[in-house]
């Protein structure tokens, strides 16, 4: 009689279905057909945008509370059920075991401790330095994933809508829509793809290797799961070192020979209870608050960040130092974080322009973890990963490009899904009147003035009127700017028909301001009678 | 509706177009030549005079009913099984109150009196200027069309649109024009009157402006000689202008509600032209005043003199 509980594996299961399917359907939302709260929920959850909301005051968010609480509850839940990072390498080392039919038996291994605490030490410093804008970015797994979602997965669901519309119309069946499809430029996709490949690879070979050294949140969750409440035990009376768990284990932190499971590198699957005939692998109150790595006969148990207590400072102090003092240095020299040359550009002006609710270019290239939730949920597609617009920190980070699309005035959609609030929340009256940038028109350029005709594209999408026409030679009407009436959205640039430059270009604000909004008396009838003029 | 009082009097007005259409469209479809009023374009007598209606005071869908009654129905325009495209303007993302957009009660009214008069398919779109599913939605129009039985379609479909040569065109020689405007057997184009800060105003003929694919052309190379060479390809059936708040100031988009005044009037007439000279002087300009009908006029695309139009003026308050 097996004594087998699949209970908590299934649950696991379930649990991490639902959440990658509301990802992935958060981020590949090409019609922003779903409720802007799925996408800011979900985004809620995750630990780094919740603790930068927190930290920086930006938005009251307990997901990174929660999750801790949860680790210290009963260990690593947050890598196999919340992270989509997680749950994508997952799906990948699932395809990868049908391929193979039979999964490889890796071997228990040792924790890689000391690459774990470069990471996680590299991060903090990074954080502690004014750099965090930039290293959460790097290492987040949740803006990580949403950077491969928003850049592969969005124009790839596009696409195969796109082919759908090509079949039902064939049919005769209209109805569904074809949606412009827009692949990011090749230096903006090589970033994400490089990273997709390089994790996938790590998933289908060694499960969850990448979770266990490079990933930040991971060891900083594993310090915590060390200490958890409940941690997964291998009863070693049952066992019978068949090794059908370690074939399972996703994490190769079993360790049969000592009878010890590494809870700083379990990520809680729960496919070894699954796996075990014996019912062997179960959880098991730790009443004790000390880590695993602390009963003598762990060999390749370990913690993350205490193997033992002098390198554990020698390597912090060394890591913290060395990111620590450089940038500390650094920002120092500079007053604040745009006079730092190459990293961040510098000038009055910022060449490229941070969404409305940003507030500033400098607090918003802190706050981004660069997770491109807001790129998938623009529905004019206005916002575009930046490459090297605002330097290298706002790399991957959003901003308004004109050449394609402009803001659309009554849309708040961008604050509305910002899990870490590096876009703050805007109403719509708000929205209306944020100064993102100031338009200059080059009447020299302008069509009515080069070609002798009418246009006015500017002034005619212009939501403000900041630009307006007057009256210009034989019937002619040309633009004209107010520029304290200006949002900065583009909508003049866009519709602008010069070529090859533009009459009329916006300049981003590196501190947000506010435009005047004008109020006018009611129209006037042109003619007083109520007959018919003709 | 407030009252009582004002539903049974619309409802009979409803009523009442709709009997007289409905004779109409039964009428037609047995003798198409022979309909209750005097067809389109001629007099009795035999002088070719556009006809152009001209009505005030009362909702838009009485003043809709009145105005296609006295042009012979709308059976004299849609025949049983044929396709009729319907073009209003939807180009904004703002609600109806605002006045950027055909208001959704005339675009709904006739997908319903093309669906009673037979017609195989409504299909309604825009190349919108704001982003194309928020104009759609916002302005009231998506939802109204599709509840009355017309087929709503993407206007920023760029594969919906064939380059198509334009041999009459003075500047406009080659176009991408939606595939709709070319195939259907009835179009319908239904704007609504506004100001318009680089064309002084925009009506019928600036609609079209919605049909093909790259705006950018038409502004970049003469905005009015465009809009009027797109007319010597395909002119519209039959326009219909919604004249009950037009914008008078900050158009095409429009700032807020105090941007527009009352008129009530909605104006029908198979000339462009006509029609747009007539929509020219509600808003107070001299039709040549507006480049792009003195344009059409020279090309004699339709009239601009309203002394050679047969207006046609009903006064329904």
């Amino acid at each position: 009689m097996s004594r087998t509980s699949h209970r908590l594996r299934y649950l696991r299961i379930a649990v991490a279905v639902v959440v990658l399917a509301g990802f992935t359907a958060a981020f590949s939302d090409f019609r922003n057909l779903l409720p802007a709260g799925l996408a800011s929920g979900l985004g809620g959850t995750q630990l780094v945008p919740a603790f930068v909301a927190l930290l920086t005051g930006s938005a009251f968010a307990l997901g990174g509370v929660l999750v801790v609480l949860l680790t210290l509850l009963a260990g690593r839940v947050y890598c196999s059920a919340l992270c989509p990072l997680g749950l994508l390498q997952d799906a990948i080392s699932r395809l990868a075991a049908l391929v193979r039919r039979r999964p490889p038996r890796l071997p228990p291994s040792r924790p890689l401790t000391w690459v774990r605490q470069v990471f996680l030490w590299g991060t903090v410093a990074g954080v502690l330095a004014g750099w965090g804008g930039l290293t959460l970015a790097l290492l987040d797994p949740y803006s990580n994933f949403g950077r491969i979602a928003a850049t592969l997965f969005r124009p790839l669901f596009t696409l195969a809508n796109n082919s759908l519309v090509t079949v039902a119309s064939a049919a005769g069946l209209p109805g569904i829509n074809r949606i412009e499809l827009h692949w990011a430029g090749p230096w903006l996709l090589l970033p994400p793809a490089a990273f997709l490949v390089v994790v996938a690879g790590m998933a289908a070979l060694r499960g969850r290797l990448y979770c266990n050294t490079v990933c930040p949140v991971g060891t900083l969750l594993g310090f915590v799961a060390n200490r958890a409440l409940f941690r997964l035990k291998l009863d070693r009376s049952a066992c019978t070192k068949c090794t059908e768990c370690l074939r399972h284990c996703k994490a190769q932190c079993i360790d049969l020979r000592s009878g010890t499971i590494d809870a700083s590198r379990c990520v809680a699957c729960y496919n070894c209870i699954s796996a075990c005939d014996q019912g062997g692998i179960g959880h098991a109150l730790a009443w004790n608050f000390a880590p695993a790595w602390s009963t003598p006969e762990t060999q390749l148990v370990g913690d993350p960040l205490n193997p033992c207590r002098r390198s554990f400072l020698a390597s912090a102090v060394g890591a913290m130092a060395a990111a620590v003092v450089p940038g500390k240095l650094a920002r120092a020299a500079a007053a604040t974080i745009e006079e730092i040359p190459f990293l961040v550009k510098a000038g009055q002006d910022s060449s490229a322009i941070a969404p409305p609710g940003a507030s500033s270019v400098a607090q918003f290239l802190d706050r981004c973890t660069s997770c491109q939730l807001c790129l998938s949920a623009c529905p004019t597609q206005v916002l575009q990963p930046a490459l090297l617009e605002y330097g290298v920190v706002g790399l991957l980070k959003p901003r308004l490009e004109y050449a394609t699309a402009f803001c659309n005035f009554d849309c708040v959609r961008c604050g509305e899904v910002c899990p870490t609030g590096a876009i703050g929340r805007l109403g719509p009256e708000e929205k209306q009147v944020v100064q993102i940038g100031i338009a200059d028109f080059y009447r020299d350029r302008c069509i009515v003035v080069t070609n002798g005709t009418d246009c006015a594209a500017c002034s005619e999408h212009c939501p403000t009127k900041a630009v307006s026409t007057e009256p210009y030679g034989a019937n002619l009407r040309l633009p004209v700017m107010n520029r304290e009436l200006c949002i900065g959205c583009g909508a003049c640039e866009f519709a602008c028909p010069t070529k090859p430059r533009k009459a009329i270009v916006v300049t981003g604000r590196r501190e947000h301001g506010w435009a005047r909004r004008q109020v006018e008396k009611k129209a006037v009838k042109p003619r007083r009678s109520d007959d018919f003029p003709f | 509706m407030n009252t009582r009082r004002d539903f049974i009097k619309t409802g009979l007005a409803l009523g009442a177009g709709f009997s007289l259409v409905d004779l109409g469209g039964l009428f037609a479809a047995e003798t198409p030549a022979v309909t209750g009023a005097v067809p389109p374009g001629t007099l009795p007598g035999g002088v070719s005079r556009p006809v152009l209606v001209a009505v005030r005071d009362s909702d838009r869908v009485t003043m809709l009913n009145q105005a296609l009654e006295a042009l012979g129905g709308i059976a004299a325009f849609v025949r049983p099984g044929q396709t009729v495209l319907i073009k209003p303007n939807m180009g904004w993302d703002v609600p109806p109150e605002r006045g950027a957009n055909t208001h959704p009660d005339v675009v709904a009214r006739l997908v319903i009196l093309c669906r009673e008069a037979g017609a195989k398919s409504v299909s309604v779109f825009d190349n919108t200027c704001d982003q194309w599913e928020r104009a759609y939605n916002h302005s009231g129009i998506a939802a109204a069309a599709r509840a009355a039985g017309a087929v709503v379609v993407n206007g920023k479909d760029e594969t919906l649109y064939r380059e198509t040569a334009v041999p009459r065109g003075v500047k406009l020689q080659s176009a991408k024009i939606h595939s709709l405007v070319l195939d259907s057997d009835v179009f319908l184009n239904v704007p609504v009157l506004k100001h318009h800060s680089g064309a002084l105003m925009t009506a019928a003929m600036k609609n079209l402006m919605g049909v093909i694919w790259d705006r950018r052309f038409y502004h970049r190379t003469d905005l009015h000689q465009c809009i009027a060479d797109l007319l010597t390809l395909r002119q519209p059936t039959l326009n219909i202008i919604d004249a009950y708040h037009p914008m008078v100031r900050n158009g095409p988009r429009g700032r807020t509600a105090a941007d527009l005044i009352e008129l009530r009037t909605l104006l029908a007439s198979t000339d462009i032209v006509a029609i747009d000279a007539a929509a020219a002087k509600l808003l107070g300009h001299q039709p040549a005043d507006i480049t792009h009908i003195r344009l059409a006029a020279g090309m004699n695309l339709g009239r601009m003199d309203l002394e050679q139009v047969d207006v046609r003026r009903f006064k329904l308050a």
